[in-house]
This record gives structure tokens, C-alpha cells and sequence, in this order.
């Protein structure tokens, strides 16, 4: 794992020794470079993990995640360019210094042994993130929405502090490798009902969960476009790899714990969708559709089924794809239109028709086109969710429906109809905007056509 | 026999030619179309080598190549099944698609993206081909979706416009109430078969089919605008009459019907499913044709009267005759794509007016259109020895024959009796009588990519029943022998519509248009259906979305039981305990005090 830890963390030298007009290829090609690397273990040549020490290991399960992580980083760089042209030199460094910090963060949470290190980990990525929202963020709400943030997913994951103490107390190692040889089942008691609800309340915090999910369109609608692309690529994906790493301690409690949960997230997704429907905000869409998609992973994960794991692994990198995608998409309007707001933005298809199919191919991605990974992810979760009950299929048709409608929506509102005349002298679309969307389409259309290596461990 | 599913895959592989050379400088040109075209009609010829051969030895291939994944048990690949419904399908899709291209090489001429227009056409037809030939649920749901989105890009081709988007944005709404179904039945026969493959799904048996055939039953009735989920096809007339053409003959709408007809082993056994099938068609069939009837432009009519065969269709299946309902498919969609591009030469001639009102003596001057826009509508009503006829006169005797619920069979009797009259208020209203036009329009035909296309339809509405029927025998058998009168119910039926329309029209016409009744109004406001549907439903939802889900949840209860609440809590717990309460006066006042008493003291006691 080393292999891609201390390349990035030359990353840090290589930006603050670069001349100023190659900071942004310079890190760019490197990022670039290093997600090459992590591409290797996507190899997952036989059952076991890999284990690339006492510290670090990785498995079928975060093995793309790795993959998205470090793919993503030279995607934000390349999409933050333009927000940052006008910032300071030093500014501009400490930016990326930060997102490097993030990866770097990221990359040893998702492939942490250790639950105790993951944990540490999992919270210094809240550091970076903070910094990126409140100082680079656009307006004054930032500082509100950087609060939110922290508060909430501090307040959900210290009770998994005292949980994690209290398992190695009586198990001896947190050790994912280890664990799951020596897990005892948990017998039914009110103290290991709270246990439950520590281990499982962080992540929920983290994916999130209807209900605890102010956090999420207040930062995403707050940060800067990078800070937009990651959360919803990969923050949120953390809370979905740790319910699934730690639900294996928690058995078989799970199997009734999760109704609550199971309830809250087949309601929230219906109803987050439904907003969406109204919003006009076109980041405020994006980011609660993100809300309704993880909770399609939530519900998967608590089935707990080789369906569902497939279902949720393979939507968690599909959403983490598609969502950054929009969030570019969005980011390209706003600094053209200078708002956020859907209704100035219209009839944009006249002017920038390459960015129509952009926009074009992301709804259509997002709404789950077959034979995208992302129908494959959604499809799987239906079944499983089909097969654990049969009327939840109801529930998930209507939120099918919706989540067509308001893609198309979005679609429509921004690119379809007469264009407004105060967008006439909009610069066209670079050819940085145009890559950048390629790169994120690309890897959805390939992994469709050998999905099965974000299948997950059970495949 | 290597030649039958090599040239099958032959004309699938050309037909994707002119979308790969869309990377290329080729698509810049202006060629681009007539590439289209050619491209489609070389693959309408050597598919018909594949279909010979199969009418000639009857036999079935299923082709698989690529293995895509296999998950567990269940293995998915790529697979294509060359039977006897896809086998006779191909062909008539890519030949009536092949027409469609000429004559919107004609209509579209003048419109500055042609090429993209006729990629989209081209994709419309190859997932539409894709659903057709599949073999695995899974395949055949990547045409299903794929025709759907391709129809909301071409209904929406003229963006610019309100109701074009609209429009393409309720066909995929309905549609997309159809996928649910879809979906469900995805997971039913996974769930309990382990299987999505067709051959497999219906070598096992299982006597309770009745959830994934109501999923099926509830995608087709999405797809196939059948009642409830109708409004989408009349609205899709805001597409470009090319697309109405391609949509209401060969693709996209039959999907729905053609779903049915390939999962009908499953079918065949299943009262309770067949019986709804037989009761949805007939409503659809009479609503649909109810409203056709006082629709004045001239699209909505023939789309009104595609959602009404697609009823009757729908009403074949229910009375366990799959291969008839195909049948009609096949022949269906000749005349009607003719009909399409008839009302599309007449619209294009009179400077885009639909109006029928506004029409009128137009056999003079449009004489070839004349032609076949009467041979069309004949053929839809089932006139002997035209196409439509084959199919048609089939599907009412057997459903006389059939012991099956008779108010269902009543009512698609009457439906079939109003199909001939409003096919007589086009021919009255558009072709004949005096002309009601502005006069100063230059109105010409003669232009060889409208004449050809519709042409070969015409041929095609014609000749193709005699010959699709003559040369395949069903393997379901109608019912052969029957008394005389029900032998001539079908004919009679449509005689009485045709002469009642004839006879009310030529009365009426000169006399003044009074309040309207309210038989009228239903029929003219779509049974108030759109009124009800389209503006209750989605202004309780948007409304109780914006109320309750964004104001009431989002922002004033999860945002005041969390972190509000909190922060409240946190300020006033502070205040109430410190016991700083900025009273500076007073602190100082008394620091000031006991500076002095100390003072005053240490010096007493210094």
C-alpha cells in the first residue's frame, strides 16, 4: 500500500516546488500517475485480501473504492482550476495541498486493518474537508454549513469511540482479519442494543441517513466544487464501506435492529426524492438526490444478503461517479451564469451543445439507464429488497418514478427551451470541462462492460 | 444452415454502421441521411434471407456469444433468440423504417441538425430491434429502457417548444410506471426461477404466475398506452411527424403488445391474467376510439386510432390468441406508418396546419396522397383483401367464436365500428368537399423521397397481410368454422360505421354548431382525463412535496429537533448558570468597595 501512500504524499513537495504556471498540470499527470497504480488491485486474484502489511490491506470491497478514490483527485483538480484562477499563489497551493491531504486521508481509511486506525482516520478526513468547505466555499453560509457538518458527524461517531474500546476489551483485536474468526454472535440485550446503535450511528451519520441528513445539502450546496465532488464521491461512500465492514461484529442483532432503519430509509428516499422535485436550486438537487440514492445502499447493507452487498458496492461506485459528474456539470453553469438558481440557466443547448450531451448522458446515468453499473447497483437492490418483502417494491417504484422525473427535470430545465438573453455572451465550453466529463463517463461505460470487479467480496 | 444466424447478425451489425461512423468526418456531410437510409435498407434485404429461410424449415436459433458476468448461479450473456416472432418482426421494422428515413429525408430537409435526427432514428430502431431479438430479461430491458429515452430525445426533438418537452417528458413518466412492472417481474423470476432467460423461464413450471404477469401486464400497459397510461401517445404528436410515424407502427408502442405475446407461454394457462388483459384492451380500444372522434387535428386522430388497435390487440392476447395479435402488429404497421406520412405530406403542403377544419378538397391537388391516405384507412378498417383485413377480420371472428366475457367482446365490436368512422371524418374533412385552405399556398408532391416511401407502403398496406399470413401458418388455430352471421359481423360492423359517419357528416355540415352536448365534451376533452390526471395528481404531489417533505420535515423538524434545538438549549443552560450577566456597574461598584474596605483595613491595621 505504500505504493500509493508515499507517492502521494509527494504530491505535497511536488506542489509547493512546482513554478507557478505548472502547479496545476504538474499534480494533475501525478494524480494521474498514482490512480494508474491503484487500478493493480483491482486484481483481486484469489478469495483472501491482500495484505500488504500488519497496518493495510485491501479486499474486492475497497479495492474500487481505492480505485475511485485516487481516481478522483486529478478529476478535482482539474474541475477546481477555473475557481481558484483568480486566488493568490500560495492560496492556490494550500488548496491543493489540502485535497492531497484528503486523499491521503482516504486512502488509509479504505484500506486500514485496524479498526481503532480506521477510525482515526475516518475522523482526520473530516479536517481537510472542513478547511476546503469554510475557506473556499462561495458564501458567508459556509461557516454555518462547515459547523453543521462537523457537528453532525462528530456527534454520530464519538459513541463508536467507546464502542470500539469496549469490543477490543472483551475481544482482544479489532483486527478485520481477525475479527470476523473470532466473532462471538451478540446475544439480546438492552446494552447490546446500544452497541449496535453506536457502531452503526456513525456511518449512518456518514451516508446519510433520512433524517440526519441536514448536514449534506448545506455542505454540498456551500463547498467549493471539489469539496462537492469528493463528498458526494467519496465521503459519503465511507459511511456505506463501514457498515459493511462492521455489521459482520453485529450479528445477528442486525436482523431486527434494521427495521427502524430500514423504514426511515425506504421513507427517506421517497421523500428526499420528492424534494428534489421542487428544488431550485440545481446543487441542492444534486446533493439530495445523493441522499436518496445512499439510501437505496442503506437498505442494502442492513438485508444483508449477497445480493444487496453486490448491489450496494456496485451503487456506491456508480453513484460516486455520476453525482461528482453533475456536480462538475453544475459547477460549469455556475461559473458561467454566476448562480446556482436552475430557471436563469435555460435553454443552454442552443449555446453549448456538447455540454447538452453531457448533461444528456449524466441524467440519463443517474436515472439508471441499462446496461449502466448504475441500473446493475440499483437492479440488485430492488431483488433484494424484493425478496426480503415483497411490498417495498412499491416503495422503490415510486421512488424509481421520481428519480426519472427529476433527472429529466434538471435535464430539461437547464437545457431544453428558449435561452434567456443575459446568457448570450457565456463563454463557450473548454476543452478542460470536456475532458473532465469524459474522464468520469469513461470509467462508468467500462465498468459496464465488465461490472463485476465493483461487485464487492462476495461476487 | 450457418447462413441463417449469420446473416441475422449481419443485418443487426450493418444496421449500427452509420452510428459508428458518427466519430468520423462522415457524419459532418451531408450525405449523412442518405447513408442512413441505405444502410437500413441493406439490412432490410439480408434479414429477409434469414426469414425465408425460416419460413421455409421453421426453424428457431437462439444465439449466444458474449458472456457478460455470472453471478452465482445465474449466468448472463449476450444472446439473441431468432424465432418465429422475431424472425417475421425484423423485417417488417427495418422496411417500414427504411421508408420512414426516405420520406423524412423530405419532411426534415430544411431542419439544420438532419444527421443527429436521423442517428436518433436509427438508435430508436436498433433498440427497438435489440428488444425484439432478445433473449434474456435483462437484454430485453436494455431495448425496453433504450426505446423509451430514444423517445423522449425525438419527441423532444424541437426542444425550443414547451409542449414538445412536455410531452417527451410524460412518455418516459408513463413509461416509466410500466418499468416498475418490469422491474418487479425482473426480481419475482430471479427470486424464484434463478433465471432471466426465456427458454428457461418457460421450461419450468410454477403454478402461481400471477405477480409477474401482473408486472408484465402493467409494463405493456405503459408501453402500449393502454387505458390509464394512455395520455403519453396522443401528446407524442408534438414530435416530428417522422418520429409519430416510427413511434405508432413498428416501434415503441407495439413493445408493450410484443412483451406480452413472448411471455405468453406464461400467459396461456392464466385465466385471471387473461381476463384482465381482454377487459383492459376493450376499454382501451372504445375510449381511445371515442376520442378520435371529435378530435380536429389531424395527428391526434391517427394516434387516437393506433392507442385503439393497440387495444385490440390487447384483446387478442386476452383471448389466448398470441400469433393473431402479432399478426396485426405486422400489418398494423404499414398502413399506419403510411397514414402518418399521408397526414405529414398534407400537414407539410399546407404550411404546418393540422386542422382538419382547415383542409378539405385536397384530392384535386394532392392526388397520390389522396390515394393512399384512403387505401390506408381502409385497410385500417379491415377491408376485404387490404392488409389490415387479414389480421383484423381474424381477431373479431375468433373473439365471436371465443366464450370469453361478452361485454368485453360488445364493446370492442362497437370500437371496431367507430374505427370506420373516423376514419371517414378524415377522408371527408381532409379530401374531399371544397377546399378550406388559404389559396395561396403552393402545394406540390411530386418529389420523388415522398412518393417513393409512401409508395412502397402503399404496396406494402396492400399486398403484405396476404402475404405475411399466407406464407406463416399461426400455430395457435383460429376458429374455423362459425355461423354465417358471425362470419359477417366483422364486415357489417364496419359497413355501419362507415355509412352512419358518411351519412351524419353530409347532414350536418351545413348546419350550426349549438352549445355542445356532453357526450361531446368527453369525447372531445379526453374522457376528462387529462384534466383530472394531469393537473390534480401532480399538483397534490408537487404540493405536498413542497409543503411536507422540503418545508415541514426538511426545514422546520429535522432542522429544529437536531441542531437548533440544541443550540437553543446550549445558549440557555449558559446563561442561566454563568454567573457573568455583564452587570459591569455593579461589579465594578463592588470591587471598587472592597478595594476600599481593604484599603481601609490593612491600613488600620498597618
Amino acid at each position: 500500500m505504500l505504493k500509493i501512500i508515499i507517492p502521494t504524499i509527494m504530491l505535497i513537495p511536488l506542489t509547493w516546488m512546482s513554478k507557478p504556471n505548472m502547479i496545476w498540470i504538474n499534480t494533475t499527470t501525478y494524480g494521474l500517475l498514482i490512480s494508474l497504480i491503484s487500478l493493480s488491485y483491482l486484481n483481486q486474484p484469489n478469495d483472501n485480501t491482500l495484505n500488504s502489511s500488519l497496518m493495510f490491506f485491501s479486499d474486492s470491497l475497497s479495492a474500487p473504492l481505492l480505485a475511485l478514490t485516487t481516481w478522483l483527485l486529478p478529476l478535482m483538480l482539474m474541475a477546481s482550476q477555473h475557481h481558484l484562477s483568480k486566488e493568490p499563489l500560495t492560496r492556490k497551493k494550500l488548496y491543493i495541498s489540502m485535497l492531497i491531504l484528503l486523499q491521503l486521508f482516504l486512502i488509509m481509511t479504505f484500506t486500514a486493518s485496524e479498526l481503532i486506525f480506521f477510525y482515526i482516520l475516518f475522523e482526520a478526513t473530516l479536517i481537510p474537508t472542513l478547511i476546503i468547505i469554510t475557506r473556499w466555499g462561495n458564501q458567508t453560509e459556509r461557516l454555518n454549513a462547515g459547523l453543521y457538518f462537523l457537528f453532525y458527524t462528530l456527534m454520530g461517531s464519538l459513541p463508536l469511540l467507546v464502542a470500539l474500546l469496549y469490543i477490543h476489551n472483551f475481544m482482544g483485536s479489532l483486527n478485520f482479519l481477525m475479527i470476523q474468526y473470532w466473532i462471538q454472535p451478540l446475544p439480546n440485550s438492552w446494552s447490546n442494543i446500544f452497541l449496535w446503535l453506536a457502531c452503526m450511528m456513525a456511518f449512518m451519520v456518514k451516508m446519510p441517513l433520512y433524517g440526519l441528513h441536514l448536514w449534506l445539502p448545506k455542505a454540498h450546496v456551500e463547498a467549493p466544487i471539489a469539496g462537492s465532488m469528493v463528498l458526494a464521491a467519496v465521503l459519503l461512500k465511507l459511511g456505506g464501506y463501514g457498515m459493511m465492514r462492521i455489521t459482520t461484529l453485529l450479528n445477528p442483532l442486525t436482523n431486527f435492529m434494521a427495521y427502524p432503519f430500514m423504514m426511515l430509509s425506504l421513507w427517506g428516499m421517497i421523500m428526499t426524492s420528492s424534494i428534489c422535485l421542487r428544488q431550485t436550486d440545481l446543487k441542492s438537487l444534486i446533493a439530495y438526490s445523493s441522499v436518496s440514492h445512499m439510501a437505496l445502499v442503506i437498505v442494502a447493507v442492513l438485508i444483508q444478503t449477497p445480493w444487496s452487498y453486490m448491489g450496494a458496492t456496485a451503487l456506491m461506485i456508480a453513484h460516486g461517479l455520476t453525482s461528482s459528474m453533475l456536480f462538475c456539470l453544475a459547477n460549469s453553469n455556475y461559473e458561467r451564469i454566476h448562480s446556482r438558481t436552475m430557471i436563469l440557466a435555460r435553454g443552454l443547448q442552443t449555446l453549448l451543445p456538447l455540454m447538452a450531451a453531457w448533461w444528456l448522458l449524466a441524467s440519463l446515468t443517474n436515472l439508471a439507464l441499462p446496461p449502466t453499473i448504475n441500473l446493475i447497483g440499483e437492479l440488485f437492490v430492488v431483488m433484494s429488497s424484493f425478496s426480503w418483502s415483497n411490498i417495498t417494491i412499491i416503495l422503490m417504484g415510486i421512488n424509481i418514478i421520481i428519480t426519472a422525473l427529476y433527472s429529466l427535470y434538471m435535464l430539461i430545465t437547464t437545457q431544453r427551451g428558449k435561452y434567456s438573453h443575459h446568457i448570450k455572451n457565456i463563454k463557450p465550453s473548454f476543452t478542460r470541462e470536456n475532458a473532465l466529463m469524459t474522464l468520469h463517463l469513461l470509467p462508468l461505460l467500462l465498468l459496464s462492460l465488465n461490472p463485476k470487479i465493483i461487485l464487492g467480496p462476495i461476487y | 444452415m450457418n447462413m441463417f444466424s449469420s446473416c441475422m447478425i449481419t443485418a443487426l451489425v450493418i444496421l449500427t454502421l452509420p452510428i459508428i461512423m458518427s466519430s468520423t468526418k462522415l457524419y459532418k456531410n451531408k450525405l449523412y441521411p442518405y447513408y442512413v437510409k441505405t444502410a437500413t435498407s441493406y439490412a432490410f434485404m439480408i434479414s429477409m434471407i434469414p426469414t425465408m429461410m425460416f419460413i421455409y424449415s421453421g426453424q428457431e436459433t437462439i444465439i449466444s456469444n458474449w458472456h457478460w458476468m455470472t453471478i452465482q448461479t445465474m449466468k448472463l450473456s449476450m444472446s439473441f433468440k431468432l424465432d418465429y416472432f422475431s424472425m417475421i418482426f425484423v423485417p417488417v421494422a427495418l422496411f417500414v423504417t427504411w421508408s420512414i428515413m426516405e420520406f423524412s429525408m423530405w419532411y426534415m430537409h430544411s431542419d439544420p441538425y438532419i444527421n443527429r435526427f436521423f442517428k436518433y432514428l436509427l438508435l430508436f430502431l436498433i433498440t427497438m430491434m435489440v428488444l425484439v431479438t432478445a433473449n434474456n430479461m435483462f437484454q430485453l430491458f436494455i431495448g425496453w429502457e433504450g426505446v423509451g429515452i430514444m423517445s423522449f430525445l425525438l419527441i423532444g426533438w424541437w426542444y425550443g417548444r414547451t409542449d414538445a418537452n412536455t410531452a417527451a417528458l410524460q412518455a418516459v413518466l408513463y413509461n416509466r410506471i410500466g418499468d416498475v412492472g418490469f422491474i418487479m417481474t425482473m426480481a419475482w423470476f430471479l427470486l424464484n426461477l434463478n433465471t432471466w432467460d426465456l427458454q428457461q423461464i418457460f421450461i419450468t413450471t410454477n403454478d402461481n404466475f400471477n405477480l409477474p404477469l401482473l408486472g408484465l401486464l402493467l409494463a405493456a400497459t405503459g408501453k402500449s398506452a393502454q387505458f390509464g397510461l394512455h395520455p403519453w401517445l396522443p401528446s407524442a404528436m408534438e414530435g416530428p411527424t417522422p418520429v409519430s410515424a416510427l413511434l405508432h407502427s413498428s416501434t415503441m408502442v407495439v413493445a408493450g403488445v410484443f412483451l406480452l405475446i413472448r411471455f405468453h407461454p406464461l400467459m396461456e394457462h392464466n385465466q385471471t391474467i387473461q381476463t384482465l388483459t381482454l377487459c383492459l384492451g376493450a376499454i382501451t380500444t372504445l375510449f381511445t376510439a371515442i376520442c378520435a372522434l371529435t378530435q380536429n387535428d389531424i395527428k391526434k386522430i391517427v394516434a387516437f386510432s393506433t392507442s385503439s388497435q393497440l387495444g385490440l390487440m390487447m384483446v387478442t392476447i386476452g383471448i389466448n390468441q398470441p400469433y393473431l395479435a402479432f399478426l396485426h402488429i405486422c400489418t398494423h404497421a404499414f398502413f399506419k406508418a403510411m397514414l402518418f406520412m399521408c397526414s405529414g405530406s398534407v400537414i407539410h403542403s399546407l404550411n404546418d396546419e393540422q386542422d382538419i377544419r382547415k383542409m378539405g378538397g385536397l384530392f384535386k391537388v394532392l392526388p397520390f396522397t389522396t390515394t393512399s391516405l384512403i387505401i390506408g384507412s381502409l385497410a385500417l378498417t379491415g377491408m376485404p383483401f387490404l392488409t389490415g383485413f387479414y389480421s383484423k377480420d381474424l381477431i373479431i371472428e375468433s373473439a365471436n367464436t371465443s366464450n370469453t366475457n361478452a361485454w368485453a367482446l360488445l364493446i370492442t365490436l362497437v370500437a371496431t365500428s367507430l374505427t370506420a368512422a373516423y376514419s371517414t371524418r378524415i377522408m371527408f374533412f381532409t379530401l374531399l368537399g371544397q377546399p378550406r385552405f388559404s389559396p395561396m399556398i403552393l402545394i406540390n408532391e411530386n418529389n420523388p423521397l415522398l412518393i417513393n416511401s409512401i409508395k412502397r407502403l402503399l404496396i406494402g398496406s396492400v399486398f403484405a397481410g396476404y402475404i405475411i399470413s399466407h406464407s406463416i401458418t399461426p400455430t395457435t388455430i383460429p376458429q374455423m368454422t362459425m355461423p354465417h352471421y358471425l362470419k359477417m359481423t366483422a364486415l357489417a360492423v364496419t359497413t355501419l360505421g362507415f355509412i352512419l359517419a358518411l351519412e351524419l357528416n353530409l347532414t350536418t355540415q351545413g348546419l350550426k354548431f349549438n352549445y355542445p352536448s356532453n357526450y361531446f365534451k368527453f369525447s372531445s376533452l379526453l374522457g376528462y382525463y387529462p384534466t383530472i390526471m394531469h393537473r390534480l395528481t401532480p399538483k397534490t404531489s408537487l404540493t405536498i412535496s413542497q409543503k411536507s417533505a422540503s418545508m415541514l420535515l426538511d426545514s422546520i423538524w429535522l432542522e429544529n429537533i437536531l441542531p437548533k434545538s440544541i443550540s437553543y438549549f446550549q445558549m440557555k443552560s449558559s446563561t442561566l448558570i454563568s454567573n457573568q450577566k455583564g452587570l459591569i456597574k455593579l461589579y465594578f461598584l463592588s470591587f471598587m468597595l472592597t478595594m476600599i474596605l481593604s484599603l481601609l483595613i490593612l491600613n488600620y491595621h498597618g
